[in-house]
């Protein structure tokens, strides 16, 4: 793989991992919830979508639409009948709530799947390919981009401009005046948490098609999500899409230097940027000029 | 015909009591002022009418509907609206995003956004600017229009003058009329008991959660409110 195409794969694959970190911040934003259960709905996704291709004659993007339907009704599910009865200024027990639900999840999918590594196959298109400007670029990489910046486009437009959107951002303000308004918390918190985990869960589908995967990569993922969020801000769609693909180049290209240490270079780019923010970069600068 | 009828009402604050008893009644196109020192429990009380604190004991009734077990949200399309203490806008949002979020679940009447910048007509200049960069005044006329948004038949008042300039309170004041014309009942809770007096039909005074003086406010003496608000025997 030259530079190149490991840069051009690092961004599709950076896209997904910029919707991991949308929706960890979306839960935590909104209600103040720290989803530990994340990374697994992550998989889910996955092996949902896997188990459709594989029973069902449908293409990839009918499954997709279905998976995100189905994951919508788990976020929806899991706030409306147990984080809303947790909600409050301390978040511990709804992390505690979600950690045990992650466990559950992991094991069920261990008891129904077995352990293997595996892989999405979803046939030719997998390798179809253009040219351009000499570059060789995967059709179904630039598509799954393309996805994922569509989906972040709607996500921005559905905040912005709809009511349950302006609704998602008030009750991350005040929830008190919400109700004051008219508006039910809980149905607003159901609807949000469906919301993200509809982005975790299409988003671990599509990372699915281009690597492998096992009832154990929540963790992975979840630790990628945290580290989005981090780096690209809680408030900020730009700054959890810009850190999304910063991290995929650096795991990609990482990957591509050396096969065996890939994930190293993701965490070591995380903590280099955590310190250089804590670093006084001007005073550094001022000091190095003298 | 009485719109809210309030009796018995405890509220606390986890071990604390915040009211005791307290007895309340406004009548369809009345204006109600309650005052009260610091910690008298006057904004306990709109919390526990428009169910942010459920109250303890007591009943809430609004035309005659016992309302006191229900939610916050239901309260409020039933047609009580709040401009809580503090203003508190949602500043992320645009103010016309808030004035909007106070539309969404509202009930049919006369005030939309148009009539909203009729009533401020200074509000149209910063329309767009979010919420959180206003001044004082600017976040008071917006916590009120939003409230207005609703179309309550109820609009409980938590001090809207704190910490205003005296001419921007008058502004704010004067839009009271208007509000009471589109038959829109009142209740305003205020430290200052001139202009409290001068806004309202009736008033109550609330002492450490207790009232300890109610009448038409043409008729009860300066002299007694401030008996009442302080705790002073009464002269
Ligand atoms: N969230 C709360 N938790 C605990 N105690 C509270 C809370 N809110 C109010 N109190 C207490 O309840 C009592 C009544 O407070 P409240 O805020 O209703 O008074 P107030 O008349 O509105 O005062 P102010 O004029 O300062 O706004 C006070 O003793 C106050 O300390
Ligand atoms: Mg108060």
């Amino acid at each position: 793989m030259t530079l190149l195409a490991a840069v051009l794969n690092g961004l599709m694959v950076g896209g997904l991992y910029g919707l991991f970190g949308l929706g960890l911040a979306l839960a935590f934003g909104i209600m103040r919830v720290v989803n530990i259960a994340h990374g697994e709905f992550i998989v889910l996704g996955a092996f949902l979508g896997a188990t459709v291709l594989a029973v069902t004659p449908l293409p990839l993007p009918v499954v997709v639409l279905v998976v995100a339907i189905s994951a919508f009704a788990m976020g929806w599910l899991m706030q409306a009948t147990m984080l809303n009865r947790l909600v409050g200024p301390n978040p511990i027990p709804a992390m505690i709530a979600t950690m045990g639900l992650s466990i559950i999840i992991r094991n069920a999918l261990v008891a129904v799947y077995g352990n293997n590594i595996r892989a999405i196959d979803i046939g030719p298109v997998q390798n179809l390919g253009i040219e351009v400007a000499g570059v060789a670029l995967g059709v179904l990489p630039l598509a799954i981009f393309a996805l994922s910046v569509a989906m972040f486009l709607a996500v921005g437009l559905l905040l912005r401009h709809s009511t349950t959107g302006r609704a998602f951002r008030a009750a991350a303000d005040d929830f008190e005046i919400l109700e004051t308004l008219g508006f039910n918390r809980r149905r607003v918190y159901a609807l949000a948490m469906g919301l993200a985990v509809t982005l975790a869960a299409v988003a671990g589908l599509l990372l699915a098609v281009r690597s492998s995967f096992t009832p154990f990569s929540g963790i992975e993922r979840l630790l990628i999500a945290f580290q989005v969020v981090i780096i690209g801000g809680l408030g900020s769609l730009r700054g959890s899409f810009l850190a999304g693909l910063f991290l995929g180049v650096v795991h990609v290209v990482g990957l591509s230097l050396n096969p065996n240490v890939g994930p190293l270079f993701g965490h070591l780019a995380f903590i280099l940027i955590l310190i250089l923010r804590q670093a006084d970069l001007p005073a550094i600068l001022t000091r190095r000029g003298r | 015909m009485t719109l809210l009828t309030v009796e018995g009402l405890d509220v606390f604050h986890g071990d604390l009591q915040a009211t005791f008893g307290v007895d309340l009644q406004v009548a369809a196109g009345e204006a109600v002022a309650i005052i009260g020192a610091n910690g008298a429990g006057k904004s306990t009380l709109l919390r526990a009418i428009i169910g942010l604190t459920p109250a303890r004991h007591g009943t809430i009734r609004l035309e005659g509907e016992d309302i006191t077990r229900l939610s916050c949200d239901m309260i409020a399309r039933r047609g009580i609206a709040l401009v809580p203490e503090g203003r508190r806008l949602f500043p992320s949002l645009t103010v016309e995003e808030n004035l909007r979020l106070g539309s969404a679940r509202a009930r049919p009447g006369p005030w939309n956004l148009e009539a909203a910048y009729d009533l401020f007509p200074a509000m149209t200049d910063f329309r767009h600017r979010p919420a959180g960069m206003l001044s004082g005044g600017q976040q008071q006329m917006v916590a009120i229009a939003r409230a207005l948004m609703m179309n309550p038949r109820l609009l409980l008042c938590d001090e809207v003058s704190l910490g205003l300039a005296p001419a921007i309170i008058g502004d704010i004041y004067a839009c009271f009329r208007r509000i009471r014309d589109s038959s829109v009942s009142l209740v305003l809770v205020e430290q200052d008991i001139l202009r409290a007096r001068a806004a309202s039909d009736r008033v109550y005074c609330l002492l450490k959660g207790r009232v300890t003086l109610q009448g038409a406010s043409g008729e009860v003496a300066l002299d007694a409110i401030r008996a009442a608000y302080f705790g002073e025997a009464a002269a």
